[in-house]
């Protein structure tokens, strides 16, 4: 019984340390500094109990950050899944060079994210405005990363670019667990393609499609890296996430333990709507 | 199942012995027998001089050797380091916000009566006790920059324009430019941190530097003192090119390097990048004429770096030998001409004729500090001058300053 059982501590045992050392203890670090009014450096601080989670409700930047955060996660999960989707189904029908496509679409899911970031900022600043100008169109002429009101599309833009990759491959493993046989009984019953996707492809791949919810949204929940490579937050606070809030504040303003409580609500935030997400579209799911 | 447990538990004990040897081992000192100095600086841009300063200074100085660190984004590096109590034995930074926290948190050792300040000029040493509020010296100021305008000479010529004394002036020559159909200034507003220059510059001149002192007694509002300061920042704004907010600090260095516009409010630290852009541009460089009376109006002129050594480093004697031979005339001269930058020490002069034109102004005391070296960093001045200059709205940007202000000051 013993021998048998050992195997299994030798795999789980390290892993649960390292998740403690690195995750669990930090971020018990992290709600314990959140009661002070540590600054990050220095040598003493004080306790100062719900002091800096009253005053998070009464900042109105952590408010703006939300509220960016929330419209940008939003528009972001809907416009990858549809895209993605619609990749994924094209990628999967019988198509002429189908490897190849597949790997063009996945490539900008390899490159670094912040790589990306600062290509499409010289892009908005340097190239897109130019042709804007060229068409005459004044809404393009100047870089929208620039603008407080348009600001937030050019990060969804990049945004979306990236991460439809991982999820049309995560679709198109789904669309290849659907038997054929299927396919081949509603054509036989006479379905057109519409009534094939509604009624066979999308209530099969159902549980790909909670977790690319899923994914998308927490990914999109802590935008972090594209808002430090195209605008910085910028302009004023316009594009300011929570994730890039809590940073820039913890640690170049030197409000660590004020920035530590807002990453503690911040933390409940993202856990209550992941849960919430997988137990409504979990409902829907359905099994062969 | 007894045993089992014994030793899943011996395991996680292991686990913790070797991590924390592996973390008490990395303090390594002298392993040639030397003493092993470290020095952190936070300027990517004096990276090469430094590394040829301390080539010299370790070849004098057998018995010591110091090596430079340079990390991208170096303040945030500092902060993180002193967190887990790895103060380097020397730093170098801006006298700015974060000196300013960081002395007043014990980590620097004082200096007030170091034979170091001795050929420091005392105006620059009284600025830091003004950054840190504290009557303790713990920095030795070193290179200063300086605020202003930048024109191009040649296309200067070219108009036959005069260099404007007066803010009047400034505004009738930009609008000149502007009715030849040039641009009169490359507005580099996509960085946040560029649209606090004019601040900087409006704010200690029009409004003085004592205005932070009260606003930290709560004696005075943004509200009552800085209307004019945003009315002339905004009325600056009818002088940029067609996309203000869509051009960051690079594109404007490369922009004016190859004469696109005529004037370019920025700092003296930008002059070497745009020779890097383009070597044969001919620059000059004015103090920004906040007002109408020429003889009033002050350099905007800042510590860009200062020294301060660890309080509790071993080697203390050794970074002082270090620091005093950094500002031997010689060395200091050679940092300055390299970085384009103005010396803290006494009877050092920098000759370089982009700056010729600011000259007078230092070497006669006619400066005044940037007035963001006294924001705190948490009110993201930055940010919120950059939201201002797109909406306009004066009344609420300086309800924004104040709020933020008080909003901060209640959280330390």
């Amino acid at each position: 019984m013993n021998k048998r059982i050992a195997p299994y501590y030798w795999m789980t045992v390290p892993a649960v340390v390292l998740f403690f050392i690195f995750m669990t203890l930090p971020a018990l670090q992290g709600i314990y500094y959140s009661f002070t009014n540590y600054n990050g450096f220095g040598k003493g601080y004080d306790f100062v109990g719900f002091k800096n989670y009253f005053n998070l409700f009464q900042d109105d930047n952590v408010g703006n950050a939300y509220w960016f955060t929330f419209k940008f996660a939003i528009v972001v999960t809907i416009l990858t899944n549809i895209l993605s989707l619609l990749i994924a189904l094209g990628l999967n029908a019988k198509i002429k060079f189908r490897n190849f496509f597949r790997g063009i679409y996945f490539l900008p899911n390899i490159l670094s994210v912040l790589i990306v970031g600062y290509i499409f900022n010289y892009l908005f600043s340097n190239v897109f405005p130019i042709w804007g100008q060229n068409l005459g169109i004044s809404a393009l002429s100047t870089n929208i990363l620039g603008s407080e009101s348009l600001a937030w599309i050019g990060i969804v833009i990049v945004a979306v670019w990236q991460s439809v990759a991982l999820n049309t491959i995560l679709y198109l493993a789904g669309l290849q667990t659907i038997p054929t046989t299927l396919y081949e009984a509603s054509n036989l019953d006479g379905a057109g393609k519409w009534r094939e996707f509604w009624s066979i492809t999308f209530p099969l791949i159902a549980p790909f499609f909670t977790i690319n919810m899923v994914l998308a949204m927490k990914n999109s929940l802590m935008v972090f890296d594209q808002i430090v490579a195209l605008t910085n937050g910028g302009p004023g606070r316009a594009t300011q996430s929570i994730s890039h809030l809590i940073y820039t504040g913890g640690f170049e303003g030197g409000e660590y333990a004020y920035q530590s409580a807002n990453s503690v609500i911040y933390f409940i935030v993202i856990a209550v709507i992941s849960i919430l997400q997988i137990r409504f579209l979990q409902r829907r799911e359905m099994d062969l | 199942m007894r045993t089992s447990l014994t030793k899943a538990l011996g395991i996680m004990l292991l686990c913790g012995i070797t991590a924390v040897l592996l973390s008490s081992c990395t303090s390594g000192k002298s392993a040639n027998g030397k003493v092993q100095i470290e020095f952190f600086q936070n300027k990517p841009e004096a990276k090469g001089t430094f590394d040829e300063l301390i080539k010299t200074f370790n070849a004098e100085h057998a018995d010591i050797q110091v090596t430079q660190v340079n990390p991208p984004d170096a303040e945030t590096v500092l902060k993180t380091r002193v967190v887990k109590n790895d103060v380097p034995d020397i730093m170098a930074m801006g006298a700015t916000d974060t000196y300013s926290i960081l002395a007043q948190s014990d980590i620097f050792a004082d200096l007030t009566d170091s034979p170091l300040l001795k050929t420091i000029d005392p105006n620059y040493i009284q600025m830091l006790k003004d950054v840190t509020g504290m009557d303790k010296v713990t920095g030795v100021p070193y290179a200063t920059n300086a605020n202003g305008i930048m024109y191009n000479k040649t296309l200067f010529k070219e108009m036959g324009l005069d260099v404007p004394k007066t803010w009047d002036e400034l505004i009738a020559t930009a609008q000149k430019i502007k009715d030849a159909g040039k641009i009169p200034f490359y507005f580099t507003y996509k960085d946040d941190w560029q649209t606090n220059l004019p601040f900087n510059a409006l704010g200690p001149n029009l409004v003085g530097i004592d205005f932070y002192l009260e606003r930290r007694e709560n004696k005075v509002t943004f509200k009552e003192k800085y209307r004019e300061v945003a009315e002339k920042q905004l009325e600056l704004m009818n002088y940029g090119h067609g996309d203000n907010f869509g051009k960051a600090y690079s594109d404007g260095n490369r922009a004016f390097a190859n004469g696109e516009a005529f004037m370019y409010i920025q700092g003296t630290w930008a002059i070497s990048e745009i020779r890097k852009a383009n070597p044969n541009v001919d620059i000059g460089f004015f103090p920004f004429p906040t007002g109408n009376d020429p003889s009033q109006i002050k350099l905007v002129n800042g510590i860009d770096s200062l020294f301060t050594i660890a309080a509790d480093t071993p080697h203390k004697e050794q970074a002082e030998q270090f620091l005093a031979f950094l500002v031997e005339p010689e060395h200091i001269g050679k940092y300055i001409k390299e970085q384009t930058l103005f010396s803290a020490v006494e009877g050092v002069k920098q000759d370089d004729p982009a700056v010729q034109e600011l000259t007078p102004y230092i070497e006669q005391g006619k400066v005044i500090d940037f007035a963001d070296h006294y924001i705190p960093a948490a009110v993201q001045l930055n940010s919120i001058v950059q939201s201002f200059l797109q909406n306009k709205n004066i009344d609420n940007y300086l309800n924004t300053l104040d709020k933020e202000w008080d909003k901060v000051a209640n959280r330390r």
